[in-house]
C-alpha cells in the first residue's frame, strides 16, 4: 500500500492490485501515528472497498477512522448503479440510520446546574439525571412499559419514521423539518422486513440500546463561528441535549437478514469479496433493490426511535421542575451515521454509504431547513463522556471531496475489554462527578468501557476535519449529565 | 480452548476445539463469558433449536445470533447446550440443540451489554490440529 500525502491533513492511496479506484483519507499527524500502529489495518479495509464493483473515485474515509468488520468505520464510499455499483448491508452497518439529534434549550447552565458542577449532591441536578435516567431506558430485558405500540403501528413507523411519531402526538411538527430527510427515507417497504425484526422492533421503540450510545445534558462552552451559531441558535452557556441511539434490534435484524442475501447475489453475480462482511448486491438487482426497501424501514424506526427518546426527554425536564414553556428544547439537528443514500454528486446520481460517517452538505443546498441553507448543515461530532463534543457546519469543501460527508465521533483508541482493564481500581463515576458531570448508567461495565481513555481526543478529530475543509468548527459542548443504557 | 479477543471497534475470541459439536458449544460460551461477568451455568428452562445453512460459518453466525436472540429478546440465558451438527453435503448442514437456561438477570448475571450481531468478517472454521478452530468478531 503505498501513500500519497497530497497536502496538508489530505492523503491519498493509489489504485494497486484488485482496486478499482484510488481511495483518500484525512488524518493530522497523531492520526497518522495511530493508523500506524495498527499496521494500516483500517486504511487496508478502505483499499477492500475500493474493489468493489461500481465504485466511484475515491473510496474515502474520515478523521475518525478506525478498525471495524468488512468496511473500516468513518468509510465513504459512492456506487453508480449505471456502472454496476453495488449496495452493501455490511457497508451501512448493522445498526441502520443510527444517528445523532442535539436538541438546544432557552436554558443557561445555571438553571440546571445552579453550583457549575462544584456541588455532586445538587438536588436540581440529581433530580434531573435520575428522571432521564428513568424515562429513557436502555431496552435490554424490558422494552418500555409506557408505550405499547402494536404491530401495525411499527409498521407505520417503518414507512413514515419520525412523522408517525409526530402525528400521534410524541413531539411537534417542526420537530420534523430539521430532521435529515424530514425523518422519513422514501421507498421504505415494511413486507422487506422479517417477521424476526419486527418481533425485535415491538417493545424497543424509544430505548437507548448500550455501548456507545447515549443521552447526554451539556452545556454551550465555546463558540467558534459566529455567523453558523447564529443561524443555529447557539449560543454560550445555553443548555443543549444530545441523543446517540439507531434502529435498535429491529435494524440489527434487517442487517444480518440481507447480508446473508447479498452473499448469494455476489455469488450469483461473480463479486468477488476480500471480506464476507462485504457483502454487496448489485444496486439494481432483486437483492439489492429489496435491501434499500428494508433498510429505508429500518432507518425510518430509527428516526422514530430519536423522536420517541425526545418526547421523553422533555417529560422528563418537566417532571424534574423545568417548565416546559421555558426549556422548549428545540430540535437542531438530527442527523444519520450509518446509511446508504442516493444523491447526486458532480452531476450524477451515486449511492453514498456512511458508515460511522455524517452528512455534511455545504451551504446552499435545497435539502437543507432555509434557516441553516446560507452556512450548511449542523454536524454533529460526539466526543467522549469526559471531554466535550462539537457542532461543524457542512461545507463547499465536504461537497466537491468527500460526497458531502465529514467526521462522525472521536473514534475508539482503546479496545472494551483493554478499556475496563485500565479501569480496574478507579472509580470513573467519582473521577466524573470530580470533573461536575453525573452518571447515570445500567452497570459498571458500560462506565469503564466507555470511559473518556478509550477515545482518542474528539478535538483532534475536528482539528483536521475543519483543518481539511470537510466540516467547519462552530461550537463545543460540555457534558453535565450521562445517561447510559 | 476459548481465547477472547478485543478489538478497537468490537469484540471477539478464537476456539479451538476437537468436533464441530465443541466448537459451537465454546461459541456459545464464549458468547455468555461477553455478555455477563458472572455467565449462569445450568437450568431448568428448557429450548429447541433447529438450525440450518449452506456452510460451517453460515450456520455458526446463524447459532450465535439465535443465542443472542435468546438472551436479549426472550430474557432466557442459555446456560447449557446438546447439540448436534449434521453435515448433509458441502452446501446443507443441519443444527439440532436443546438448550438449558435460566431467566435473564441482568444485576445477577454482571449484564455486560448488548450485542448486535456476529459478523461474518475474517470468519473461516477450518480444520485445526486438534480439530476445528475459528475466530468470531461481534459488533457491540
Amino acid at each position: 500500500m503505498n501513500i500519497e500525502h497530497v497536502s496538508g491533513f489530505k492523503y491519498r492511496i493509489p489504485k494497486e492490485g484488485k482496486m478499482r479506484v484510488d481511495a483518500a483519507f484525512y488524518a493530522s499527524e497523531g492520526i497518522l501515528e495511530d493508523l500506524k500502529s495498527e499496521d494500516y489495518a483500517s486504511l487496508r479495509q478502505i483499499c477492500n472497498v475500493a474493489m468493489l464493483p461500481g465504485v466511484v473515485e475515491p473510496a474515502l474515509s474520515m478523521p475518525d477512522i478506525h478498525w471495524g468488520y468488512g468496511f473500516p468505520i468513518g468509510g465513504v464510499a459512492a456506487f453508480d448503479s449505471e456502472e454496476g455499483g453495488v449496495v452493501s448491508p455490511g457497508g451501512v452497518g448493522f445498526d441502520i440510520n443510527c444517528g445523532v439529534r442535539l436538541l438546544v434549550s432557552e436554558m443557561g447552565r445555571k438553571e440546571v446546574d445552579p453550583s457549575e458542577g462544584r456541588l455532586v449532591e445538587d438536588p436540581q441536578k440529581n433530580r434531573l439525571a435520575d428522571t432521564l435516567y428513568k424515562s429513557v431506558p436502555s431496552g435490554v430485558g424490558k422494552g418500555r412499559k409506557d408505550t405499547a405500540f402494536s404491530r401495525v403501528d411499527i409498521e407505520e413507523v417503518l414507512l413514515y419514521g419520525a412523522c408517525a411519531l409526530v402525528r400521534r402526538g410524541y413531539g411537534e411538527p417542526e420537530d420534523l423539518e430539521n430532521i435529515e430527510s424530514k425523518g422519513r427515507l422514501p421507498g421504505a417497504d415494511p413486507k422487506e422486513v422479517s417477521e424476526r425484526a419486527y418481533q425485535r422492533g415491538v417493545s424497543q421503540l424509544g430505548t437507548l440500546g448500550s455501548g456507545n450510545h447515549f443521552l447526554e445534558v451539556q452545556y454551550i462552552d465555546e463558540i467558534y463561528d459566529e455567523e453558523a451559531a447564529r443561524a443555529y441558535g447557539l449560543e454560550e452557556g445555553l443548555v443543549t441535549v444530545l441523543i446517540h441511539s439507531g434502529s435498535r434490534g429491529l435494524g440489527h435484524q434487517v442487517c444480518q437478514d440481507y447480508v446473508e442475501r447479498c452473499m448469494d447475489a455476489a455469488k450469483r453475480c461473480g463479486i468477488e469479496l476480500e471480506d464476507r462482511q462485504l457483502a454487496a448486491a448489485p444496486i439494481r438487482s432483486s437483492e439489492g433493490e429489496a435491501y434499500l426497501r428494508a433498510m429505508a424501514a429500518a432507518a425510518n424506526f430509527a428516526f422514530a426511535n430519536r423522536q420517541l427518546i425526545t418526547h421523553s426527554t422533555r417529560q422528563a425536564f418537566a417532571s424534574a421542575g423545568f417548565d416546559p414553556g421555558d426549556h422548549h428544547l428545540r430540535v437542531l439537528y438530527d442527523l444519520a451515521h450509518n446509511n446508504a443514500k442516493f444523491e447526486e454528486h458532480d452531476d450524477r446520481e451515486v449511492l453514498v454509504h456512511r458508515k460511522g460517517a455524517t452528512r455534511a452538505f455545504g451551504p446552499g443546498n435545497e435539502e437543507l431547513p432555509e434557516r441553516y441553507r446560507s452556512v450548511g448543515q449542523p454536524v454533529l461530532v460526539p466526543g467522549d463522556m469526559g471531554r466535550y463534543s462539537y457542532v461543524l457546519a457542512g461545507t463547499e469543501g465536504a461537497m466537491s471531496e468527500t460526497f458531502g460527508s465529514s467526521a462522525h465521533g472521536a473514534g475508539r483508541k482503546m479496545g472494551r475489554r483493554a478499556a475496563k482493564k485500565a479501569a480496574k481500581g478507579r472509580n470513573l463515576r467519582r473521577e466524573l462527578e470530580d470533573k461536575g458531570i453525573l452518571i447515570r448508567a445500567a452497570n459498571r461495565a458500560t462506565v469503564d468501557e466507555e470511559m473518556s481513555e478509550a477515545y482518542k481526543d474528539a478535538s483532534e478529530v475536528v482539528d483536521t476535519t475543519d483543518g481539511a475543509g470537510i466540516g467547519k468548527k462552530v461550537a463545543r459542548l460540555r457534558p453535565l449529565i450521562v445517561v447510559k443504557g | 480452548m476459548i481465547r477472547m479477543l478485543d478489538h478497537t471497534a468490537d469484540v471477539g475470541f478464537e476456539l479451538e476445539a476437537p468436533t464441530l459439536e465443541a466448537l459451537f458449544e465454546g461459541a456459545r460460551q464464549a458468547l455468555l463469558m461477553t455478555l455477563f461477568e458472572e455467565p449462569p451455568k445450568g437450568g431448568e428452562e428448557e429450548r429447541l433449536v433447529r438450525l440450518s445453512g449452506p456452510d460451517r460459518e453460515t450456520l455458526l453466525v446463524r447459532w450465535i445470533n439465535e443465542l443472542l436472540f435468546f438472551v436479549q429478546e426472550e430474557s432466557f440465558v442459555p446456560a447449557g447446550a446438546e447439540l448436534r451438527i449434521r453435515e448433509q453435503s458441502e452446501e446443507a448442514l443441519s443444527l439440532e440443540a436443546r438448550l438449558l437456561g435460566v431467566p435473564l438477570d441482568l444485576e445477577g448475571h454482571g449484564w455486560q451489554g448488548e450485542i448486535k450481531s456476529a459478523t461474518f468478517h475474517g470468519l473461516d472454521v477450518t480444520p485445526g490440529k486438534d480439530g476445528w478452530q475459528t475466530r468470531v468478531i461481534l459488533d457491540v
